[in-house]
């Protein structure tokens, strides 16, 4: 395996060699060198301290959810079949796609075409948005029909799991804007795009999380 | 140097996977009946899911191996607690309740 040894300057001044190793890219076989790879952390430490923090929280809902279904298993047994199982299906297809986009987006920034890599995340940007308009227009709907956050103990953690998730999904396409306008500004090159690939880990953790959500809350009974 | 049409044939590919998945999700959801192995398909679902995210969207297949630990154990471990959740519920309740 072919290594490339990087040469940098510590907070003291210090010139620190370290090595990059190959890096398979999406998985295909095809390998590149980037800065970012060193150690093979994509991104960069600091979002995998966030990605990590997140999915705890994720799991201590998963954790509350396990222990509500054990307690009251007839209104988990209900709860899903008066949900809008279509509006959660077209989250996913958007939440999918997106993370998709982002994954092209990523790719063409690295064989150094920075509008097609815009155009990608301008697409992952509007399946964030689909998702949000989608989701509020189901709120809307559970309302009509008599699905409110206090109306039993399924209907509570349903709120409080997908409320959260909406958030997250909020600030991730925020944070696709921001990518967005540094590629735009060419702060983002294909030498350059660590805070691209950290943006893109993390909007992919915010896909994996809702990867348990849907069929927690609108499949399984 | 990347091979382009490689990598985005693996994908496209993952995409329409985990879209052909997602809607046979959505299918179980509308038609079948609660039971065991309704609930194990859909663990198993949520794992390959997620697997395929890791590897193919995420780039994890050959990243560091710490971080690929915890992202492949936190995918696998939360299907199968699930389906135990499932297949103990009232173990659970016992030793959940005050």
């Amino acid at each position: 395996m072919a290594a490339l040894l990087v040469t940098y300057r510590d907070k003291t001044g210090n010139h620190m060699n370290v090595t990059a190793t190959d890096f398979n890219l999406n998985g295909s076989g095809a390998v590149t060198q980037e800065p970012e790879t060193l150690n093979k952390i994509p991104g960069n430490r600091a979002v995998w301290v966030g990605i990590f923090a997140e999915l705890t929280e994720f799991a201590l809902f998963f954790l509350v959810y396990f222990i509500a279904k054990a307690h009251y298993p007839e209104q988990f047994n209900q709860g899903p079949l008066k949900l809008n199982t279509l509006a959660g299906m077209l989250n996913t297809f958007a939440l999918i796609s997106s993370s998709y986009f982002v994954a092209k987006a990523l790719a063409a920034i690295r064989i150094d075409q920075p509008d097609q890599s815009i155009k990608w995340l301008w697409r992952a940007v509007f399946c964030g948005g689909i998702y949000l308009v989608i989701k509020v227009w189901e709120y809307h709907w559970n309302v009509d029909q008599g699905i409110e956050t206090n109306t039993n103990e399924f209907y509570t953690m349903y709120y409080y799991m997908t409320f959260n998730h909406l958030l997250h999904v909020g600030w991730a396409s925020g944070s696709l804007l921001w990518a967005i306008h540094q590629l735009k500004v060419g702060r983002y090159t294909q030498k350059n795009h660590l805070g691209f690939t950290a943006i893109a880990c993390y909007w992919h953790m915010v896909d994996l999380a809702w990867v348990i959500i849907f069929p927690l809350l609108y499949v399984l009974r | 140097m990347i091979n382009q049409n490689k990598t985005f044939t693996a994908l496209d590919i993952s995409w329409l996977l985990l879209m052909i998945i997602t809607t046979a999700n959505a299918f179980v959801a509308e038609t079948a009946e609660p039971s065991l192995a309704i609930t194990a398909l859909i663990c198993g679902s949520i794992a390959y899911k997620g697997r395929r995210i890791m590897d193919y969207f995420m780039e994890l297949n050959h990243a560091n191996s710490t971080i690929q630990f915890f992202m492949r154990s936190y995918l696998h471990v939360f299907p199968a607690l699930i389906f135990l959740s499932d297949l103990f519920s009232e173990e659970l309740a016992m030793l959940t309740s005050l």
